[in-house]
């Protein structure tokens, strides 16, 4: 049996020896930094110009003696196609690399949230840089903050300007701050408004509640970014299961499954762009003003700490 | 994995530490310390070890809900 490590170790080789651009995040990725102890998925972001050779890759490991398995999940996202993975969606597979392998579940990027340049760390041409993984992290689930923190403070040698955009402990920011150049200060500030209030917010009660808005808004931001495909993704599939003969996923190779895939979600429509039928600015818009009720804040204060438009929503 | 890319990661100051144990616990800021190898390794103990929960919700992250969602 293969661990969720040693796979991911397996296929990164694979994928190396096929050319394929990868970078490994989340997850993985933390445990890379030392910041989360269990994992089991693989979260990978494909070079959208790969994700051909990446499936030719998938059909020849299916053909290797012994075999690998793969298959598209039961809800898998959308197709590995660059028109749906270049506006945001993710694509979920599950594969076997031996007889006795258990499940390896492996979720594919090619457009990560939040993440204007996919780049690798320092340590590793393979793991997803600390500032790429903390603006991934910024999601709204609760366990993914100390997170973010984490890469913030570990950031502060590497690189102190992306360090002041992530650490969340009011204590430690401040600090930072205060050692920070005046030129790193300002570069920072143009990203992380809420660094601007740092001169005249001495209390330390008062700085975590402007961090605590802040996070409201991202958190936000990131429910209705993820609404719209759900929304998308739910219509599409209640469309498709209605469809007589309805059977997902098959047994067929991936390459089967995933021309399958393409033609359904062709007939049923699935959105390609979700959040271009709504647009950034109304997305960002709504979400700020749903920020404000869910902090129970006023506009004024939230103009104060969002984060700008393209920080946000790249 | 891109051969022989990895490098020793770097040393974080003593406040790194004590923040993580009061953020993520004293075992995890101990776990933290290790040796990247080591800490592999541990995992690599757990997951054959154990069938553990994995971190992610059943749906993915833009699909966040509930797996009994997609039917209704």
């Amino acid at each position: 049996m293969s661990t969720p490590l040693e796979f991911l170790k397996v296929f990164a080789a694979r994928l190396s020896r096929a050319r394929v651009g990868y970078v490994i995040t989340s997850g993985m990725a933390c445990v890379f930094y030392g910041l989360q102890q269990t994992t089991k998925d693989s979260d990978l972001v494909i070079d959208l110009e790969d994700l051909p050779r990446f499936l030719d890759l998938l059909g020849d490991l299916e053909r290797e003696l012994p075999p690998w398995r793969a298959s598209y999940r039961v809800i898998f996202g959308a197709p590995l196609e660059a028109d749906y993975m270049a506006h945001g969606w993710t694509s979920h597979l599950s594969l076997w690399d031996r007889a006795d392998s258990p499940e390896h579940r492996v979720d594919l990027f090619s457009k990560p949230p939040r993440v204007s340049k996919v780049e690798t760390g320092p340590e590793s041409d393979a793991y997803a840089s600390r500032h790429m993984l903390a603006q991934m992290k910024r999601t709204d689930r609760e366990r993914d903050w100390p997170m973010v923190d984490g890469l913030g403070l570990q950031l502060r040698r590497l690189a102190p300007e992306q360090a002041l955009l992530h650490i969340q402990d009011a204590g430690l920011l401040r600090g930072f701050w205060e050692q920070a150049s005046p030129t790193t200060q300002a570069a920072a500030a143009l990203k992380r408004p809420l660094l601007r209030l740092l001169p005249s917010t001495t209390d330390l009660d008062a700085l975590h509640a402007w961090l605590r808005l802040e996070r409201i808004a991202w958190e936000t931001i990131n429910q209705e970014r993820y609404r719209l495909y759900e929304a998308a993704w739910k219509q599409f599939s209640r469309a498709w299961r209605a469809d007589e003969g309805f059977v997902w996923p098959t047994s067929e190779p991936l390459r089967a499954q995933h021309e399958r895939l393409c033609r359904a979600a062709a007939r049923f429509a699935l959105e390609r762009d979700p959040i271009g039928t709504v647009g950034r600015e109304a997305l960002y818009e709504r979400a700020l003003r749903r920020a404000v009720v869910r902090a129970d804040s006023t506009a004024e204060k939230m103009a104060k700490v969002e984060p700008p438009i393209g920080e946000v929503l790249p | 994995m891109k051969e022989g890319s990895e490098k020793k990661a770097p040393e974080y100051p003593e406040d790194y530490y004590e923040h993580l144990a009061r953020t993520l616990g004293e075992e995890q800021a101990a776990w933290a310390r290790l040796p990247r190898a080591e800490r592999e390794a541990e995992l690599t103990w757990i997951h054959e070890s154990f069938n553990t929960p994995d971190d992610l919700a059943v749906w993915p992250p833009e699909l966040d809900g509930g797996i009994e969602n997609g039917s209704k």
